[in-house]
């Protein structure tokens, strides 16, 4: 029986959905069996991300709705032979999804995978809920950043309200990214660091994501910047990937900002 | 440093953030925690006035630490 995570963020463009094909492929190359679930209904993303846009057949509506059969819609990924995605709708609104048939999706997707990763839609409308239901837990994501912080805490209120889990009374696991950290702007007092950030919204840090500018060219391309060794951004979903796995891999302080000149001027001694 | 930068310490943008996020998020948290008040509430005033013709019944929260009390006051004409 698999893990379902639920990926939620409450406010829209913080990195939700690249979190999620980060992290399907870092756990996947892990050599754990990955299915993605983009709930993202009317405006499908997840496909971009990982550059399976033209393969996309039937998606996730055609099988709750017995169109497809869920081996039919799932789609292998190019960059792993581990992660499958199954495919948000892109016609369809988000009315189809109906609580009985959501339960059944993911009750048969934790039979076949070791990780469910469910990329949930911005917002905490019916899709988000339908998304946090029937999850073990939740990676919410947030950028440090006043509005994000804000709609994240919402967002973390109603899971904690309606998720399955908190209704059968079981404790209600929710984790912790802080995307787009800009390490200088935070030594300088410009920008929220990720103690303030965690006493604020008291939940459990699963990892920092640093700003990264390799992230714009991995979106262009479809390949996720965790498949690129010299990404920042790539090796700190790898931290969290495998943290993910059970391995207790130390944090990094992606926050303590290094000065670019810094090794120019130690170097400089060495001539 | 000089004697003046100590008065003149500025509080950086991010401890601003801070104060306001808390304010922000404590008083989004006492709207979210219940979202069925509104219902309840009336509820309780359609139970008292089976009894009692209360002219006002109204709720409200304390929280301290770990629980949240809820109090209901009604009040009642002499």
């Amino acid at each position: 029986m698999g893990i379902v995570y639920a990926i939620i963020s409450g406010k829209g463009g913080v990195g939700k959905t690249t979190t999620a094909a980060n992290l399907g492929i870092g756990i996947a190359q892990e050599g754990k069996k990955v299915a993605l679930v983009d709930f993202d209904l009317g405006q499908r993303n997840l496909d971009l991300m990982l550059g399976l846009e033209n393969r996309v057949i039937f998606d996730m509506v055609h099988v709750m709705d017995d169109e497809a059969g869920l081996k039919q819609a799932l789609i292998k990924s190019k960059h792993n032979e581990n992660l499958y995605l199954l495919a948000a709708s892109q016609t369809k609104d988000k009315s189809v999804l109906v609580q009985e048939k959501v339960k059944k999706l993911i009750t048969s997707l934790r039979e076949e995978f070791d990780y469910v990763i469910l990329d949930a839609p911005a917002g905490i409308e019916s899709g988000f809920e339908h998304t946090i239901m029937y999850a073990d837990a939740t990676i919410v994501v947030v950028n440090p950043e006043v509005s994000s912080i804000r709609d994240a805490d919402k967002a973390i209120g109603i899971v904690d309200a309606k998720c399955q889990r908190a209704k059968d009374n079981k404790p209600v696991q929710k984790f912790l990214v802080i995307n787009r950290i800009n390490p200088a702007m935070v030594t300088s007092g410009d920008m929220l660091d990720s103690k303030d950030i965690l006493e604020i919204l008291d939940i459990d840090l699963l990892g920092k994501i640093p700003e990264d500018k390799l992230i714009v060219e991995s979106s262009n391309t479809g390949k996720p910047v965790i498949l690129n060794e010299k990404s920042i951004a790539g090796a700190a979903y790898k931290r969290i990937s495998k943290r993910l796995c059970g391995e207790s891999v130390p944090f990094q302080d992606v926050e303590l900002f290094i000065s670019p000149s810094l090794m120019v001027k130690i170097k400089s001694l060495f001539q | 440093m000089s004697v003046f930068s100590l008065f003149n310490k500025k509080e950086t943008s991010a401890g601003i953030a801070k104060d306001r996020l808390r304010i922000a998020i404590s008083s989004d948290r006492n709207n979210t925690a219940y979202p069925f008040m509104t219902e309840m509430k009336a509820d309780i005033i359609e139970v008292v006035r089976k009894y009692i013709s209360a002219s006002s019944v109204s709720i409200s929260k304390e929280t301290d630490g770990e629980v949240d009390t809820l109090g209901i006051e009604i009040i009642i004409p002499k």
